[in-house]
């Protein structure tokens, strides 16, 4: 058997230090309850042994060095020579830091105890979300210690760490692995079943074996997502150690309490939140609970933080819940009318969402309280990776509870499926705001579009098959209401079709960017359907969204044929600028660069050249004075449509000898046909 | 050297054989929504997925519409299907007796009366080429070297 390199044993050592760095922490939590107990030093004793000999085989004598001291430490607790005081278990805490510090090859954190007030010297790498508060936070000196009252209503299970424990660590490309080909055995088995009825005239259903195997097929299918799940429990000992952290730096007393940290879900779900729950906590400890002295008298003096995680079909619900000052809502409207958002007609429940506003949440609005000001934006943004939503509810003096909605696993993704344009469509049901039936009646035009209520928000309808370039018949049917997150946008589907959990799979990477798509689904007879991506969806129709006023273009044939030069680096407006320019008749040729571009001048002349400025190799500048300087091809038009709006930069493509100039913001169809005909001479 | 023959549309192109991982007759293509001209759309291949392209748009020659078999090509980045009008075929090729002109192809060959351009995978089929989407280049590149 080959030798172990030095990399593969230091690999061996980071898998085992992280182990014996998440005991440590647990051990020195229960310590810091319990007092003195002998058996936690001992425990602590040997976590600390161990990791020093381990970091000296692996060649890590820093480490070695950091964990001897701490050997050193707790081996005079252990002989009775030293107490166990809150001191000491700060040290030890800082020491632990250190040493994960180390493993990890960052730079350690300082080497002073836990400051008495603020936060910034133990978490600086961190940022914190911040609740709105009523006034600035007092670091009193009641201090307490932190509590923990498990009321799990099931034991969570407690990790193993040691040699024994019949854990395996597996990589998670492998259980995806195996989860594709079980996709695969799934499919092959519906082909056998169609085989069989097909060729053999045999019901699958009424053959034993085949209803055996769907059977095994199914129980695998669960059993190896399974493999994928963690509990809530692996995380909330770095939540409490937060929680202690802020809690002692403050000196505020709270109790933390976690309820249901048995509950499971996809390994990858749980590190896209974990950073997201830190950041919750943080800031209820930080922002939303009173320093002892500020608690009215009727809360009781020690505060509680609740952590509760529970499955509700197919998500798991995590709320972060505490009894502090709540939101002061009046201060979060005042801050969003300085952002210029009106909050006059808005209930207090609507102002309380703004707080998840990415110009709000990181505006003084939250440093002028904590000095500390990275917001719940990026909250609400690592849960929508996950793809889930974050819900707020908060009563003034009683007390904040954010609720996290996720799905349990990534693996499988639920979708809306719709029919447009003849064809089905899945679309993420996170993004999914509402589907209703449509009523052309209530529609209403505004700003050449067709737009409805929704709630309080006007929101622009597009027909998804004309969005997709699709061509179709005018939809008669429902719309959805998607999300992006920042704006809402409707679109008209031909019918609903049914909700489906989809295994989705990437696209080829051969395949350039689509950024309407998301990827793609197999159907259980073996079709394949397109997932869209809202997001990217709602940006191609704001790009496409037809003027409903619009003059119809001329009909192609009452055209002589002319051809364009579509030339842009992105292929999205590249495609975007042919759909358009060939339905209303053009030829149209597309080049990536100013470069190709001539090269294809060269090659055949075109009619119009419509460029964009930044480009690689020549930019659009650059191109159209190549073209005014070549005699051959100083009469043909140059259009540059350009996502520069500066008046300096218009003068420079007039200069250059642009004919016209569009700003890319303000680009739609009709806009573009208009200058396209007017530098054509077609109209006008 | 060995190869595999298809025609398209009323030209003919060779894959040699290395490259070519199977032949699917009449494929079952679901059309994507946003893609450009070139893509055919994606083909179930037992439960991969897998693009299918348009060779002719590839190649700048015309359309073939659809395809009445795809030709599967095992690429550096993955699978990758290319429409045929007719049924693929083995053969034995020569060697090229000139350049070829369009960008993905690497020289002409004779087999009996007929013309036959060889393709080469390695710059028809990579992510730059079809993100940057040169296929409308028309400069010449010269016989390139057969990949085998």
């Amino acid at each position: 058997m080959a030798t172990l390199t030095r990399a593969q044993i230091q690999d061996l050592f980071a898998q085992e230090a992280a182990g014996r760095l998440t005991a440590l922490d647990q051990l020195l939590l229960q310590l810091e309850n319990s007092g003195h107990d002998k058996e936690l030093v001992v425990s602590l004793f040997r976590e600390l042994h161990t990791l020093k000999g381990s970091a000296a085989v692996a060649g890590l004598d820093g480490v070695s060095a950091l964990a001897h001291d701490l050997e050193e430490q707790v081996g005079r607790v252990r002989s009775g020579a030293a107490p166990v005081t809150p001191e000491l278990i700060d040290v030890l805490f800082a020491g632990a830091d250190r040493l994960r510090a180390a493993i990890s090859g960052e730079p350690p954190p300082p080497e002073t105890l836990r400051p008495t007030t603020g936060l910034t010297a133990t978490t600086p790498a961190t940022p914190a979300a911040a609740t709105p508060t009523a006034g600035p936070v007092a670091a009193t000196a009641a201090a307490g210690p932190v509590t923990t009252t498990p009321t799990a209503a099931e034991p969570a299970p407690r990790r193993a760490v040691g040699p024994d424990s019949g854990v395996v660590m597996v990589q998670t490309e492998r259980l995806d692995e195996l989860v594709r080909l079980l996709g695969e055995s799934a499919a092959a088995h519906l082909r056998v079943g169609r085989m069989l009825q097909d060729d053999h005239g045999l019901d699958p259903a009424m053959s034993p074996e085949y209803n055996e195997l769907s059977r095994f097929l199914n129980v695998l299918q669960d059993r190896v997502m399974r493999t994928r799940m963690v509990p809530v429990s692996t995380i909330t000992d770095q939540l409490q150690r937060a929680v202690r952290d802020i809690a002692r730096g403050q000196g505020k007393d709270v109790r933390w309490e976690v309820e249901g940290e048995a509950t499971e879900l996809d390994r990858g779900v749980l590190g896209q939140l974990s950073d997201s729950l830190l950041h919750l906590v943080r800031n209820a400890v930080d922002h939303g609970i009173e320093a002892p002295a500020g608690r009215g008298p009727d809360k009781p003096a020690q505060a509680t933080l609740r952590l509760h995680a529970r499955q509700l079909g197919s998500d798991v619900i995590v709320s972060v819940t505490d009894d502090g000052r709540g939101i002061d809502t009046a201060r979060v409207a005042e801050k969003a009318a300085r952002l210029g958002i009106d909050t006059t007609l808005m209930g207090d429940d609507e102002v309380l969402q703004l707080i998840f506003l990415s110009g709000l949440s990181t505006t003084d609005f939250v440093t002028d309280i904590s000095g500390r000001g990275v917001g719940l934006d990026v909250v609400k943004n690592r849960v929508e990776a996950a793809r889930g939503r974050i819900e707020v509810r908060s009563e003034p003096g009683v007390g904040t509870e954010f609720r996290i909605i996720v799905p349990i696993t990534l693996a499988v993704l639920r979708c809306l499926v719709v029919e447009a344009g003849g064809r089905r469509f899945a679309l993420p049901l996170h993004r999914v705001v509402l589907s209703q039936a449509h009523d052309t009646s209530r529609e209403i035009q505004a700003e050449g579009r067709r737009v409805v209520w929704v709630g309080n928000e006007p929101v622009t309808v597009s027909t998804l098959a004309d969005t997709l370039g699709l061509a179709t018949a005018p939809a008669t049917g429902p719309i959805v209401v998607l999300t992006d997150s920042d704006r809402l946008h409707a679109f008209q589907v031909d019918r609903l079709v049914t909700q489906s959990d989809v295994v989705l799979k990437g696209l080829s990477p051969l395949l350039p960017p689509l950024p309407a798509v998301a990827g793609a689904g197999i159907e259980p007879n073996g079709s394949i359907f397109v997932v869209l991506d809202p997001p990217g969806l709602i940006q191609r129709a704001r790009l496409t969204a037809r003027s409903v006023v619009a003059p119809v273009p001329t009909a192609p044939a009452d055209r002589p044929h002319r051809d364009i030069l579509v030339v842009d680096d992105a292929l999205t407006v590249r495609e975007l600028q042919r759909s358009i320019l060939q339905r209303a008749g053009f030829g149209v040729r597309t080049a990536i660069d100013g470069r190709q571009a001539l090269a294809m001048l060269r090659e055949a002349p075109a009619d119009l050249v419509l460029t964009d400025v930044e480009m690689p190799n020549m930019d659009g500048f650059a191109l159209t004075a190549a073209i005014r300087a070549q005699p051959a091809f100083a009469n043909v038009p140059v259009l540059i449509l350009s996502s520069l709006a500066r008046d300096e930069d218009r003068q420079r493509g007039l200069d250059v000898g642009a004919d016209g100039y569009i700003v890319k913001s303000s680009f739609d169809e009709t806009a573009l046909l208009a200058a396209v005909d007017r530098l054509l001479g077609r109209v006008g | 050297m060995q190869a595999v023959l298809m025609p398209v549309g009323a030209e003919l192109y060779a894959l040699g054989m290395t490259w070519v991982r199977e032949v699917v007759a009449t494929p079952e293509v679901a059309p994507l929504a946003t893609a450009p001209d070139f893509v055919l759309g994606l083909v179930n291949l037992r439960g991969q997925i897998v693009p299918l392209f348009d060779t002719a748009a590839l190649l700048g020659v015309g359309a073939v519409g659809a395809a009445v078999f795809a030709v599967v090509v095992e690429t550096p980045d993955g699978l990758a299907g290319l429409a045929a009008t007719g049924l693929p075929y083995r053969s034995g090729l020569g060697a090229a007796i000139g350049p070829s002109e369009r960008p993905g192809t690497a020289g002409v060959h004779r087999d009996g009366d007929r013309v036959v351009i060889s393709l080469d995978p390695a710059t028809l089929l990579t992510p730059e080429r079809l993100r940057g989407e040169s296929r409308e280049s028309t400069v010449p590149t010269g016989a390139g070297q057969w990949r085998p």
